[in-house]
């Protein structure tokens, strides 16, 4: 599904990456993990060309990014999804005109539209609040918004830059709940950044972990399962009190 | 009514149609130029879209330099240019022209500064959608920096009525003209202050206006 052939970025005198090749397969969840800095975040946003890379083939979908014209990569681009750390909403389109936007660059007709944001809205359970803004929303919403957006043109693939890095913990596992389902039930395949152990461990088939712009390994893992935390107050004292679990939390 | 205004009050309300066209003409000009150009001065940027070094040093210093005269020397150095427009460098159509120039390069620099308030985040999310540079501006750039593009055209505005008072040297008229004519060489000392107080009106509803409309238009 994503294939990078020695794929090298630098910015001004830093070696980002430096010649990396992987392939990451239709259906997986993908996860990419390392410490800051080591070129993680850069290697997501080269798989659609938000980097460009200064050497190396970058293939999605059976398309060389790298080759194609302005046009054509557009076009690619909107079966990529692709969702932020901070979510990257238009603060002042509602959260209806947020999930359109694609839709309208991918000049879909009116009423199709209308009826594939209902959709997509609905998947990710936000139906009832498509005429609020952005700003009225919490963290978890604005990011489910924001993958709802990514979803409205059906990707084949969706990109994730630290999806959960500034929720909480709840939070968190809500929205990789959704992650996973979007993989289960609509086969997208996921390529997942994130510093967070928990939530590599949580969802992710194959996990490559980075180094100073190279790949360190590669590993296949059996995904743990979400964590399903509780908003208890009693909760949060009891993980504090027991005994050897303190990294759990 | 001030029996003097009843006097005059032909000529004053000449004098403020005078000031509307002046004004009128700047704004549109402001519009329909100074947003592009200040676009394009975003956009050319380093790092930015269609980073452009020659595109956007060349503005930059047209921008500067424009901004930078003195506007009553702007309006002399301008005179050959305005004959060649307009055919005459007098009255208020020949006055509209300066006032333009000035207009252009005055919003065009509130426009770059309000899009550089967009969050970089969003162009990237545009970016990762496949929209070119051309919805980039218009589904997102125009619709993230809308309040602050409102409040810079409201501060423009007000500046272009500042600078249509002194159209009075190439005889542009306007009320600021009226209020040095007559009020200030003719020593009516009470028809020059009802003249300002026209004019502090008028601002009031302006800044009013544009930041009622501002504030009603952005969700952020």
């Amino acid at each position: 599904m994503i294939k990078l052939h020695k794929v090298s970025k630098s910015f001004s005198q830093f070696q980002a990456i430096r010649s990396i090749s992987l392939t990451i397969n239709k259906g997986e969840i993908y996860g990419m993990i390392g410490a800051s800095g080591a070129g993680k975040s850069t290697l997501l946003r080269l798989m659609n060309l938000l980097e460009t890379p200064d050497e190396g083939e970058v293939e999605v979908n059976g398309q060389d990014l790298t080759k194609l014209n302005g046009k054509q990569l557009r076009q690619a681009r909107q079966s990529i999804g692709m969702i932020f750390q901070q979510f990257n909403l238009v603060a002042n389109k509602s959260v209806y005109d947020n999930v359109a936007v694609p839709l309208e660059l991918a000049k879909v007709p009116k009423q199709e539209r209308r009826n594939r944001v209902v959709e997509c809205l609905q998947f990710v359970g936000l139906e009832a609040l498509s005429d609020k803004y952005p700003a009225e929303l919490s963290g978890g919403q604005k990011q489910r918004v924001a993958i709802a957006r990514a979803l409205a043109n059906r990707p084949q693939v969706l990109l994730c830059d630290e999806p959960t890095s500034s929720l909480d913990p709840n939070t968190t596992a809500e929205i990789l709940g959704v992650l996973e389902n979007i993989n289960k039930s609509l086969g997208v395949t996921i390529v997942i950044v994130s510093h967070e152990m928990d939530v590599i461990k949580s969802i992710c088939t194959r996990v490559t972990v980075m180094a100073d712009g190279e790949i360190y390994d590669t590993v296949s893992i059996e995904p743990e399962g979400i964590k399903q935390l509780s908003n208890q107050p009693n909760w949060f004292t009891e993980q504090l009190t027991k005994d050897g679990e303190k990294n759990h939390a | 009514m001030p029996e003097i205004l009843v006097q005059y009050e032909a000529e004053i309300w000449k004098a403020i149609l005078e000031t509307f066209v002046m004004v009128g003409v700047s704004i549109i000009a402001a519009v329909l130029v100074g947003l592009p150009v200040g676009t394009l001065l975003f956009l050319c940027r380093k790092g930015k879209l269609l980073e452009n070094r020659l595109v956007f040093s060349i503005l930059n210093l047209l921008v500067n330099t424009i901004r930078s005269f003195p506007f009553l020397l702007l309006v002399v150095f301008l005179i050959p240019f305005t004959r060649l427009l307009i055919g005459t460098a007098i009255g208020t159509a020949a006055a509209t022209v300066p006032l333009s120039i000035i207009a252009i390069a005055h919003y065009s620099r509130l426009v770059e500064q309000s899009l550089l308030d967009v969050p970089k985040g969003v162009m990237e999310a545009a970016v990762s959608m496949g929209a070119s540079v051309k919805e980039i501006m218009f589904k997102f750039l125009f619709v993230e920096a809308r309040s602050g593009l409102v409040l810079g055209l409201t501060t423009s505005i007000i500046s272009f009525i500042s600078y249509s008072t002194i159209m009075g040297v190439v005889g542009g008229g306007g009320i600021g003209d009226f209020a040095i004519r007559y009020g200030y060489q003719q020593f009516k000392t009470d028809l020059m202050i009802y003249m300002i107080v026209i004019m502090v009106i008028l601002v009031q509803l302006i800044q009013f206006t544009g930041t009622t409309v501002s504030r009603m238009i952005d969700k952020r």
